[in-house]
């Protein structure tokens, strides 16, 4: 839509202005102390890599209290559930990446399916107002490139900032963007020749090939989920949650009731595809019983399973985080690889 | 805005034990508020969440028929956490059913073809809604020659046994009950599910078919339709996986890139067959 | 200090030989991760692939996690600590003696890449490592960083750097240094009941319960874990801090007078608790009760697990 520039000496006042009436949150902390969490106007940063947890966290938290209910007879409606609402509010979200900010998108778009919208997620979601801040050095681990991302991708993004010589550059991309960043006072310009140069530099310094992961999209599906190497590529793994707990995407969760003399609340909790508690029947039956299947679910269901469902689009955002938590090192890179090649020997 | 996670409140009105292992009983629910019941729009081949406060949900296929009004059906078998805790539920207790969920058997792409049901054990439920649906003047000519074939363990575990003990006496549906295994005071079919189908099945012609059952009942049954000429896109199962929500969005009981709980849990075996077998 | 290439190569050599005669089906090693600062486990099947493994200062995690269960006779890799678990899981019975050997490295420590970022936060992209000094190169620096300066804290006070039950061994013996005194867990626990609940609360308050260090951990084996029990269901699984606490304590019990610091559990973590305070705690009361540690001899079990009339009783009361 629109190109600004903020100026270095006016950050403050800029992010006092586009967080008026609305929550901050920005990344704070460093390393793996790194958190999108509530802040104030003067504590905005630019330099950081990532956030060690994805965004998601904000959305659809660890640990999110649905339904309760009360078992007091002498008052109307004892044991019936009752909704206790999303308790949303509105903020505004700076500093999220593209590719987390994408990662979200793909998240909505599960969570407001074909046929179901999830009320906790839809208030959080739409109450957020999000700037992204692009990636002008990725991160050893960074892959966006390869799968349809951008360093400075802009799905799921409202503004797309970038830091520039003295400042901040903006792109607004929606019309609620174009409103938040109207007013400000940031001064308007034209950049997308800068921004152009900028991204393509950015995405010179990523390892990843452009679109490298696309012929998987393009092949069979019973041909990727039978070859072969996945007895070999889940060998490795030790079947924690941890590439689950911190995708952006990883979007499941278990579903408990948990109750004391006087009532209860029924609440959703992260789960892992990587359980075998996971898709455990009550027979004793599992569709999914060794780690073998378990690692291929993730695997499948980021990069063949969304795409069939999101028109193309992959379940993964190369972010990263995984290549780097996982304690066995089982890189999605070299999983990728593995399903784009034809099928071939057992051989890894 | 409607919250699907939040379930209608229903009160027990009927306990039925089905079986002499008292694993299975049958529970007749009804709703609570006025006008819910009209919320709660279904056709047979859906489920719902059987909500138990405190405890948890279990997500069963739906008894009734629509055409039933006033109630809902469910037939729980005893396994896990919180259908050992239903079971000791009484009439009168309050608790909550959400739903409903999935799609129904394709009726309304199969009106003008003759239907095969065909039920194994307490995988009946589901299909003996479509039979009482089936059989209700507003959709009985809709649809050709009716069959219903089903068979259990022993006599003892046929449920429902009233409603299709009545429809043998009808002319607009054929039935035919069958005990696997030979029993005292049991006149009827014996063997096991698949070779009483290969008896006694329709033809092919202009047919389709509902097969519930446990998997070597579907396995094998499945194989006897082929040979008689059935295609795969015509014979419709009921799949079965660990569920939460329901709703397509906690992610356990996908088959590949489908969903048992929103996109199913109805399937041919055309569309299961280019899929994972993670059910 | 043997020279990594001198045990990388004698490592090779091992399991090409031991591959070959048929004396295992399988050498469980690690190979280069794909990451800087990383090591990963590999599953060696045939001579040809024995180049793949390797070793440096990121062999942190412990290969005996690999074997309960495992089919097949087995190589496996071990440090000092790990070769403990391999000896204590034979000795609970979880493998077969006879189905496993042991290639031993006499270990100098392995690095915490805590102690790593704290020095050099900048994106590491290659590593290089020779005489005890590691070269971490990011895209426009380069910064060397001593060894022993970054050791993690488990392997500063290992007694047991040798594995002296192994098979074999991958190069010379080095020295360990001197053990664990706990004198910081025995200061905290002088202290008020309340202060030593606020340090291990504190401690886990970031546990996100994707059971990482259950499922890095050796003796973490059995079928079904007491946090995943669903009949009856034991523990509450959101984010609620008593639940996560009991976790955490719970399974320190469970690892009493079975733990050999070899600290897997804190390399696999994500959010980098130091998770083996509680096993310290556990090893600190069976080593002042039974004078025991585990790993030490294929025959003797943990104290915790058999009974003998003498048996020091006097905390019943």
């Amino acid at each position: 839509m629109t190109e600004y520039i903020v100026k270095e000496s006016n950050l403050t006042e800029f992010f006092q202005a586009v967080s008026q009436n609305r929550t901050l949150l920005s990344p704070v902390g460093q390393g793996e102390k790194c958190r999108l969490e509530p802040t104030t106007p003067d504590k905005i940063k630019l330099d950081f890599a990532n956030t060690h947890l994805s965004p998601k966290a904000s959305f659809f938290p660890q640990t999110e209290r649905l339904l309760a209910f009360h078992k007091d007879k002498s008052l109307p409606n004892s044991n019936v559930y009752q909704d206790l609402g999303d308790k949303a509010q509105d903020c505004v979200l700076f500093g999220l990446r593209p590719c987390d900010a994408k990662g979200l998108t793909v998240a909505n778009k599960v969570f407001q399916n074909d046929r179901f919208v999830d009320p906790y997620w839809k208030g959080k979601y739409e109450k957020a107002l999000k700037i992204g801040l692009a990636c002008l050095k990725p991160s050893p681990q960074c892959f966006c490139a390869a799968v349809g991302g951008s360093p400075f991708g802009e799905q799921g993004l409202d503004v797309l900032a970038y830091v520039k010589e003295g400042g901040l550059g903006l792109k607004t991309l929606t019309e609620a963007g174009e409103a938040l960043i109207k007013s400000t006072k940031a001064e308007s310009a034209s950049l997308s020749n800068e921004i152009q140069k900028l991204e393509q530099e950015a995405y010179g310094l990523q390892k990843a090939e452009k679109d490298s992961y696309k012929v998987i999209t393009e092949r069979d599906l019973m041909e990727v989920y039978n070859d072969p190497h996945w007895p070999f590529t889940a060998e490795n793994c030790l079947n924690c949650g941890v590439c689950t707990f911190f995708c952006p995407t990883c979007h499941c969760f278990d579903i408990q009731d948990e109750q004391s003399e006087k009532g209860g609340v029924r609440m959703r909790n992260w789960d892992t595809c990587m359980s075998s508690l996971f898709t455990l029947h009550a027979s004793g039956h599992n569709p999914r019983p060794t780690k073998v299947e378990r690692v291929r679910q993730r695997f499948m269901h980021k990069l063949k399973y969304i795409p069939i469902k999101q028109d193309g689009v992959f379940g993964c955002t190369g972010c990263g985080r995984c290549v780097v938590m996982c304690p066995v090192n089982i890189d999605i890179r070299d999983v990728a690889a593995k399903m784009c090649r034809p099928t071939q020997t057992a051989k890894v | 805005m409607n919250n699907p996670y939040l379930p209608y409140p229903v009160r027990i009105a009927e306990i039925t034990v089905n079986d002499d292992e008292r694993n299975l009983r049958t529970f007749k629910f009804e709703f609570l508020n006025p006008g819910d019941e009209e919320k709660f729009s279904y056709l047979p081949g859906q489920f719902a969440e059987l909500s138990v406060p405190g405890q948890g949900e279990i997500p069963i296929g739906i008894a009734s028929s629509p055409t039933e009004k006033g109630y809902l059906l469910f037939t729980v078998n005893r396994t896990g956490h919180v259908s050992t805790f239903l079971h000791y539920m009484k009439p009168g207790d309050v608790m909550g059913i959400r739903g409903p969920l999935g799609h129904p058997y394709p009726f309304e792409k199969l009106k003008g073809k003759n239907l095969v049901i065909i039920a194994g054990g307490f995988a009946v439920t589901t299909l003996r809604a479509a039979g009482v649906w089936l059989l209700d003047p507003a959709n009985r000519a809709n649809y050709g020659k009716i069959s219903f074939i089903y068979g259990a363990r022993g006599p003892s575990l046929l449920l429902f046994l009233d409603d299709f003990k009545a429809w043998e006496k009808r002319d607009d549906i054929d039935v035919f009950l069958c005990s696997y295994k030979e029993a005292k005071g049991w006149d009827g079919l014996v063997g096991f599910l698949p070779e009483v189908v290969k008896k006694v099945c329709p033809p092919a012609d202009n047919a389709a078919v509902f097969l519930c059952g446990a998997p070597v009942v579907i396995k094998f049954t499945q194989t006897v339709l082929l040979e008689a000429g059935f295609k795969n896109e015509d014979i419709f199962l009921s799949l079965e996986n660990r569920m939460k929500c329901g709703l397509g969005i906690c992610g356990r009981c996908n088959v590949g890139p489908e969903y048992v709980c929103k996109d199913g849990p109805v399937f041919s075996v055309a569309e299961l067959s280019g899929l994972p077998r993670e059910y | 200090m043997a020279a990594f290439e001198e045990i990388t190569k004698k490592i090779r050599q091992s399991a090409k030989t031991l591959l070959e005669s048929g004396r295992v089906q399988t050498v469980i090693g690690f190979r280069t991760a794909s990451t800087p600062l990383n090591a990963a486990p590999v599953f060696i099947r045939s001579a040809e692939d024995c180049d793949k493994l390797i070793w440096n200062s990121f062999c942190r995690l412990n290969l005996a996690n690999y074997l309960p269960g495992r089919e097949g006779k087995v190589a496996l890799v071990t440090k000092g600590c790990d070769a403990r678990s391999a000896v204590g899981q034979v000795s609970e019975n979880q493998f077969l003696r006879e189905n496993l050997y042991l290639i031993g490295v006499p270990c100098s420590g392995m690095v915490d890449n805590q102690k790593i970022e704290a020095k050099e936060p900048r994106p590491i992209v290659e590593v290089e490592e020779s005489d005890g000094v590691i070269t971490l190169k990011g895209q426009d620096f380069s910064t060397s960083v001593k060894i022993e300066e970054v050791l993690r804290r488990n392997c500063l006070t290992c007694s047991n750097r040798t594995p002296k039950l192994a098979d074999e061994l991958a190069g010379p013996e080095t020295s360990s240094p001197a053990a664990d005194d706990y004198s910081d867990l025995k200061a905290l626990l002088s202290k008020p009941l309340e202060e030593r609940m606020a340090y291990f609360k504190e401690l886990i308050k970031d546990c996100l319960r994707c059971y990482a260090c259950r499922n890095a951990c050796p003796l973490c084996y059995c079928p079904v874990c007491f946090v995943d029990e669903t009949l009856p269901q034991w523990l509450g699984k959101s984010d609620d801090p008593t639940d996560t606490f009991i976790f955490h304590l719970l399974r320190g019990f469970h690892c009493a007078g079975r733990c050999t610091a070899c600290g897997a559990c804190e390399t696999a973590c994500p959010v980098n608790i130091k998770v083996r305070e509680f096993n310290r705690l556990m090893e600190l009361s069976v080593e002042t009760n039974w004078n025991y540690s585990a790993g030490l001899s294929w025959e003797q079990k943990p104290p915790l697990t058999v009974f003998q009339v003498d048996d020091n009783a006097d905390f019943i009361k």
